[in-house]
């Protein structure tokens, strides 16, 4: 008897350890305490029962899609979704981890530096992945952004007017530091970029 | 990641978070960190102490959180409403911190002792209680220790001796300069971050990439910002067509009309406080119980009206920008406010010390009457302000519309609220107590008026401008005009004679003159005599240290022109390479 009670103490206790060593990793590179990540887990959980595994000792590989994903009631009714959840995935298409999923909820939380969030901000907007905002990235954030309720002309001059503003660099397109430079004058960027989850 | 090695365990951890890459080379950045480097040091035990501490660290965190109000509600709010209506509740939660605080120590510190000491409070045989002491607070509760009159002046014989005049003093001093200290962190970080480098112009590329509200999850609300940021962008393309230039006529014309407005609300406010003062001048001799409510009522009937006057002007005056208003509108409420407090303050402090036997009990129920009726009709103003405008809205006038939360007008009146608290700790140790449930009712009352009768707010921005003015406006100058008030009755008015902690003294610090002078006997504590006799009374110490403080202050200041100037050069920079390299 006791020998095969062993082994499955000395188990048991190998995945506490596990278990707390990836709770560990996730609280050190994140902005989140365990009892969020906990509840985290749970909400990925929810999103797909039968995929995701309710403990957590085997840190799976399975990724979930990003149409459950942008079905989530705190990503739901915002207009840049899928690129929110394209940014954060890394193969591009939106396929997330737990760990890229956490990930991204830490950058939108309350506590993330404004760098960090500056620089996936810059991500979202930029829809052709290119390094800069260009027009085309522009007309596409205001179409979002308005429900395509402006003439062409319209955002045609908008787009152009945002361009002559914040390019500093005269090459009619928004590298990162001249978006950068327009957040840190806009100091409400912090708290309007952020998700409560 | 070579810097990160130099790093300390804390700014390192901190350097991981900020870093933007996925989540796998974090850790694997992490593992060769933390790992692979501690093998050239004793490895067991150096990993395992810092991985403790952070797990000690972050166990503190999780506890803490267990310990926040209102998370749910605060999401609700958030996500229907937008940060900037957000922000006034997180500022009553805030504040609420404060008076907890307060509560806990005054009662933990002063009122406890009392009550094992002494547990039956010694009532004359005539009085009982009768349900109109919670309105006006005297009668029944006048001689428990709800107030300045029910403490004694004793040492008291217990476990220990406990010096109640020390204690009243100490609790009340550390607590009004530990919440000065907490105001001029809060303050100084929201000034470095929200007000720096704030542009005030606020543009197209701003309004298109920096202004959508993410935090918003209901689709009602997300609609009405689309909708109103798509007549933003309107309204801003067709002043860019026709960009008026004002005629001198019309220049002078805005100006008098601001400047007739401006004497306006001066006159209102001293208007105000003048009525106050005569109101209460003739009233006092009267003292029959419900009477006694006369002066709060009109009081608070002002903080209530004058407000809407106000708003009123908005309709003749013509300012340029938004922010302009709100500041306008602030800085007349603000007058208003402060010169109620100055009037009723001038009269607590110069006549009722002055006629009354015990004095600061009479000043702590006039201020239980005060917070006690601002509580109802800031109930009332919530019905009539945010309910009766709706029903106005949508039913009677329906070109008028759903109104809109008014955040600064509302956070204006938390602020009013607090400083009475503030005023009111010296002369009544369990004010706190009636602020916090005060608090929590006004909050859930205001959830409930929001959300069934207020849309969102069709102008978004500058929230987080509007939030440092709020904190610096609760520093300066309410809470230091509650802390002068509170110093200069215990520096300049003599204690009653009848009641109290201090009676007998001529002025309350001289208790602690009286405290160095026992401590004189013992040779133990002479460090103490000597800090209180070379530093504290000398005048020598305060003046270099002014002198120390401006020259270190003009040195920052020359640094931070210099930085400016640096930074307008590197914009120019970047400018003048761009066109010598298209």
């Amino acid at each position: 008897m006791k020998i095969f009670i062993v082994p499955s103490i000395i188990s048991h206790r190998l995945q506490t350890i596990s278990v707390s060593a990836v709770f560990l990793s996730l609280q050190d590179c994140t902005f989140f305490t365990r009892k969020e990540i906990l509840r985290l887990h749970g909400r990925y959980h929810e999103l797909a029962p039968h995929l995701v595994p309710m403990d957590y000792t085997n840190d799976p590989d399975c990724k979930l899609p990003l149409a459950l994903i942008v079905n989530m009631p705190e990503l739901k009714e915002n207009p840049f979704r899928n690129r929110i959840v394209e940014s954060f995935s890394e193969d591009g298409m939106g396929n997330l981890s737990f760990n890229e999923f956490v990930d991204m909820f830490s950058v939108l939380s309350e506590t993330a530096s404004r760098e960090l969030k500056a620089i996936y901000a810059f991500k979202i907007y930029d829809f052709n992945v290119d390094n800069y905002l260009c027009k085309e990235d522009l007309e596409k954030t205001l179409n979002r952004l308005t429900k395509e309720e402006l003439t062409p002309e319209e955002v045609e001059l908008v787009c152009q007017k945002s361009i002559e503003e914040a390019d500093l660099d005269g090459d009619n397109k928004l590298s990162f530091a001249d978006f950068e430079n327009m957040i840190t004058r806009a100091p409400d960027f912090l708290s309007t970029f952020h998700i409560r989850i | 990641v070579k810097e990160f090695v130099a790093l300390s365990t804390r700014d390192r951890i901190r350097a991981i978070r900020d870093l933007a890459m996925s989540f796998e080379e974090k850790k694997h950045i992490r593992w060769v960190l933390t790992d692979k480097q501690l093998n050239l040091y004793c490895y067991t035990c150096n990993k395992l102490h810092s991985q403790s501490l952070r797990r000690c660290g972050y166990s503190i965190r999780s506890a803490r959180q267990t310990l926040e109000l209102w998370q749910g509600i605060m999401k609700e709010i958030g996500g229907k409403f937008g940060t900037s209506v957000l922000s006034y509740f997180l500022f009553l939660k805030w504040l609420l911190m404060f008076n907890i605080f307060s509560f806990l120590i005054n009662f933990g510190f002063i009122t406890i002792p009392l009550l094992v000491y002494d547990p039956s409070p010694n009532i004359p045989p005539n009085v009982s209680f009768r349900g109109l002491e919670i309105l006006t607070g005297a009668g029944y509760f006048n001689y428990t220790v709800m107030y300045y009159g029910g403490y004694s002046n004793e040492t008291l014989i217990g476990l220990v001796d406990y010096n109640m005049q020390l204690a009243y003093f100490f609790t009340i001093a550390v607590y009004m300069v530990l919440c000065g200290i907490a105001l001029i962190f809060s303050m100084a970080s929201s000034f470095k971050e929200n007000y720096v480098l704030a542009d005030t112009v606020s543009n197209s590329a701003w309004q298109l990439l920096c202004s959508w509200d993410f935090s918003i999850t209901n689709e009602r609300a997300v609609r009405q910002r689309k909708n109103n940021l798509r007549v933003q962008l309107k309204e801003s393309l067709s002043e860019r067509a026709q960009r008026e230039l004002l005629t001198l006529s019309e220049k002078l014309k805005h100006f008098g009309v601001h400047l007739g407005s401006w004497l306006l609300s001066t006159g209102l406010a001293v208007g105000c406080g003048a009525s106050i003062y005569y109101l209460y001048a003739a009233n006092w001799s009267l003292l029959q119980e419900a009477e006694t409510l006369l002066v709060p009522f009109v009081v608070s009937l002002m903080n209530l009206v004058v407000p809407l006057f106000y708003s009123l002007f908005n309709k003749f005056e013509h300012y340029s920008s938004l922010g302009r208003q709100i500041y306008a509108l602030v800085v007349r409420n603000v007058l208003l406010k402060m010169s109620i407090l100055a009037v009723l303050c001038y009269y607590w402090m110069n006549v009722v010390a002055e006629k009354f036997s015990c004095w600061e009990s009479m000043v702590g129920q006039a201020l239980y009457r005060l917070v006690i009726v601002d509580f109802l009709f800031l109930m009332l103003g919530s019905f009539f302000g945010e309910f009766l405008s709706n029903v106005i809205g949508t039913r009677l006038l329906p070109r008028l519309g759903v109104p809109e939360f008014d955040v600064a007008r509302n956070v204006l009146e938390l602020i009013y609220a607090q400083t009475l608290a503030w005023i009111g700790i010296y002369f009544s140790p369990l004010l706190p107590a009636i602020q916090i449930l005060k608090f929590f009712i006004l909050f859930y009352l205001k959830k409930v008026s929001l959300t069934q009768n207020c849309q969102p707010p069709r102008r978004t921005g500058r929230a987080a401008q509007m939030q440092t003015i709020f904190i610096a406006l609760l520093f300066f100058p309410f809470f230091v005009g509650a802390l002068s008030i509170v110093a200069y009755t215990a520096w300049r008015l003599t204690p009653s004679e009848q009641c109290g902690p201090f009676r007998g003294l001529n002025n309350t610090f001289s208790v602690v003159g009286v405290w160095i002078d026992d401590l004189q006997e013992i040779p133990a504590s002479q460090w103490v005599v000597w800090i209180y006799q070379n530093v504290i009374r000398s005048e020598i110490f305060y003046f270099l240290i002014t002198l120390i403080i401006i020259v270190i202050i003009y040195i920052f200041w020359q640094v931070t022109q210099g930085r400016k100037q640096l930074i307008g050069q590197l914009r120019q920079q970047i400018v003048n390479v761009s066109v010598l390299h298209p």
